[in-house]
């Protein structure tokens, strides 16, 4: 038996409904006229309709496959293994904090933290005449990595994305983790199953939309990476690190751009859209 | 109940108190350029401006900063709809012609001729219109280890290897000279030899500090270099001539040194905060930094490593002579200022001889005429040499005020460190830079 009707159901969307449209729905409707429009920063109030030509250039142009591939691989690489990392601390820490839950907050410390203001803090950590970590490096090896030239940048780039985002993959997989019925630990336990083989058959089957999830969101957080990046690197020499987001920023503001800086943003968000499908195709599978 | 009335009722009054500050306080709202000296010296002014007896409540000066870190992009944005968020906003020579468009003319009055000289004034001017007092000029010094130096030009052994490195890593016959009269090749050499990776027994570890992140202003620092070799953005018929030899000659020598270890591995992410910091901590011979970091580099408390040992002069020499970028920084009127009265009196009172002074005492580098410098030289020496350098080698490159200036300052940014970093050949990065100047300066 239903709990409400249908007319009671819509009556309760309908302020819902008119939140989403009024506040989400008009600035996309706006973007959506710029990004089909010849528009400047003088003519934002009167933008002239011009067809998709600002699709056409933004997928003609080298440099936005360029910040594709960077966030594509950089997306992928920091969900995949901010989730290996989360799903290890979890599996292992679970007995532990479940005696000190003090410990829990110290290790949510990063995401307390700005991007913009970890990508400054990496700056000074990482310089080699004023960071520590050059500075040991050369007390004990008599030589550090240039951490931030060309060839070491990125992997910088995705070891400081991952030190700040594991927690947040961690904090999920131990709500999932600690939420498994005891009862069907117990049973594989009395059935002879090694911890690895429960683990393996059925405490990650059972976390499995959770695991799906979080590395959605993980990829989604990464594939828009803007501020860490940007105050690390900026755009990295000869745009080597450029991610979508500044690819977007430096089209729109820089460039002056703005229907063409739109239109990648509607491009990125259909892209978005689309892995939010497979990946819910995806989990909607494993359930049945 | 009530106590939830109460406290929602006080919670709304601090939100609208916190949000909306210029409803109670009907002043002059400046928009200045944040960090370093500049905001020291607007600080000190400003205060000095709010302590006179003259200045009624309404027209006292509040200041607003915001990151430097893409500050132009916001400011454009700003003012492009329509702000009224602050009154006086930050110009630079190099933005002119794309903020013109929002902001309104000043007339500061006959005397600020006197006080700034007329060439300083022309900093601030888009269509032969006044657009704001010049605060701060910015060149670049070439700061260099005096103690370094003057060991190398004493010691024969040393002579001699430093002409071998001349010869195998520039294929010249070079001897150490006094820095007022180095050529590039003269820097070039030097900082060779006062590399580890070239030279084992040097006392430091790189013999120079190359801003090289892509970054715009890093290209205003490097540009000194090809145009002592002739270099310009356009010539007179307006053809752009970045693909000319006196860039290849520039960039090639940037890269070379690069490449040989004379700067440090990360300076393709380095601008001025990580210059100041290597050669700060005493591990490079030379640098080529603005002007704004004399006050630091000089000073023994806040680098106690290199300060007594540092020299500064011009930039090195190229077969055109010694050329130094300069830009001015200043402060003009916005179109849709709330208080443009206010705000016009303030720009006034800070184009006279005593707010200069004022400004130059609290650490600004304003560009002062010679009889005006004067009566600072013993507190600033540096501002003697700012004026000199920029009288007799500043420039400004043929179309380095048009309304698109910052973005090709971004384009040659992107492109060039491209080449330094490997990324794409000289002819590449030199013909995507000349496309995309061309296209930059017909807008």
């Amino acid at each position: 038996m239903a709990i409400v009707n249908r007319a009671e159901g819509r009556a309760y969307l309908t302020p819902l409904v008119g939140f989403l449209l009024f506040f989400l729905g008009f600035p996309a409707a706006v973007n959506l006229v710029y990004s089909i429009s010849t528009v400047s920063f003088e003519t934002l109030r009167s933008p002239s309709l011009s067809g998709f030509g600002n699709y056409a250039a933004v997928l003609a142009d080298r440099e936005f496959w360029g910040a594709v591939s960077f966030s594509m691989r950089f997306g992928v690489l920091t969900a995949v293994a901010e989730c290996l990392i989360g799903l290890f601390l979890a599996v292992f820490l679970t007995p532990l904090l479940a005696k000190r839950s003090y410990l829990m907050a110290p290790l949510m410390l990063p995401l307390m933290v700005a991007p913009a203001m970890i990508g400054l803090m990496y700056r000074l950590v990482l310089h080699e005449f004023a960071g520590p970590v050059p500075y040991y490096l050369f007390e004990w090896f008599g030589d550090s990595p240039a951490f931030l030239d060309v060839e070491n940048a990125f992997r910088t780039l995705l070891v400081v994305e991952i030190l700040q985002w594991t927690p947040f993959a961690f904090l999920l997989f131990y709500m999932a983790y600690a939420a498994i019925p005891l009862e069907v630990r117990e049973a594989a336990s009395l059935d002879g199953a090694s911890a690895l083989k429960a683990l393996w058959w059925i405490e990650l089957p059972l976390m499995l939309p959770t695991l799906v999830i979080a590395f959605f969101i993980r990829f989604i957080d990464g594939f828009r990476v803007f501020d860490n990046v940007y105050a690390l690197t900026g755009s990295g020499a000869g745009g080597s690190t450029t991610s979508l987001s500044i690819y977007i920023y430096q089209a729109f503001f820089k460039g002056g751009a703005i229907g063409k800086a739109v239109a990648a943003s509607v491009v990125l968000f259909l892209a978005s859209l689309a892995v939010l499908y497979g990946l819910n195709w995806i989990t909607g599978r494993g359930r049945r | 109940m009530k106590l939830n009335r109460t406290s929602f009722s006080a919670a709304a009054v601090l939100l609208a108190s916190v949000a909306l500050p210029g409803i109670s306080h009907a002043t002059v709202t400046v928009l200045g350029w944040p960090g370093g000296s500049e905001e020291t010296a607007l600080r000190a002014t400003v205060e000095a401006y709010n302590a006179q007896s003259g200045i009624a409540d309404a027209d006292k000066v509040e200041l607003l900063f915001f990151n430097r870190d893409g500050f132009f992009d916001k400011l454009q944005a700003d003012m492009a709809a329509g702000s009224n968020a602050f009154d006086v906003n930050l110009v630079a020579t190099y933005s002119v012609g794309r903020y013109a468009p929002y902001m309104e003319p000043v007339d500061l009055g006959a005397d600020a001729g006197k006080v700034f000289g007329e060439s300083v004034l022309k900093t601030m001017q888009f269509d032969g219109k006044q657009y704001g007092v010049p605060t701060d000029l910015s060149l670049h010094f070439m700061y260099y280890r005096k103690d370094l130096v003057d060991a190398l030009m004493q010691d024969n052994a040393a002579k001699k290897k430093y002409a071998e490195i001349a010869k195998e890593h520039l294929g010249k016959d070079l001897q150490p000279k006094d820095p007022d009269s180095w050529t590039w090749d003269d820097w070039a050499a030097t900082t060779l030899y006062f590399s580890k990776q070239v030279n084992s027994e040097s006392p430091v570890r790189y013999g120079t500090v190359l801003q090289m992140k892509n970054l715009l202003f890093n290209m205003m620092v490097f540009q000194s270099l090809p145009r002592s070799y002739g270099a310009d953005w356009m010539d007179k018929d307006g053809n752009v001539t970045v693909d000319s030899d006196a860039y290849r000659t520039g960039l090639e020598l940037y890269k070379k040194l690069y490449d040989a270890g004379a700067s440090p591995k990360d300076s393709l992410s380095y601008e001025y905060a990580e210059t100041n910091a290597a050669y700060g901590a005493g591990q490079a011979a030379t640098a080529l930094q603005w002007n704004a970091a004399a006050a630091d580099l000089t000073n023994a408390e806040k680098t106690p490593a290199v300060a007594a040992v540092t020299g500064i002069v011009a930039p090195p020499a190229g077969p055109n002579g010694r050329a130094d970028h300069i830009h001015g920084l200043g402060l003009g009127l916005n179109k849709n200022a709330k208080n443009k009265e206010g705000a016009v009196k303030f720009l006034k009172w800070l184009a006279t001889e005593d707010a200069a002074l004022l400004y130059a005492r609290s650490r600004g580098s304003p560009a002062l005429a010679p009889d005006v410098a004067a009566k600072v030289s013993k507190e600033r020496p540096d501002l003697v040499k700012l004026g000199e350098f920029a009288s007799q080698y500043g420039y400004v490159m043929n179309g380095a005020t048009s309304a698109n200036a910052l973005s090709i300052y971004e384009l040659q940014a992107k492109e060039f460190t491209g080449y330094w970093a490997g990324q794409q050949s000289l002819e590449d990065a030199l013909a995507h830079t000349k496309t995309g100047m061309q296209d930059l300066l017909k807008k």
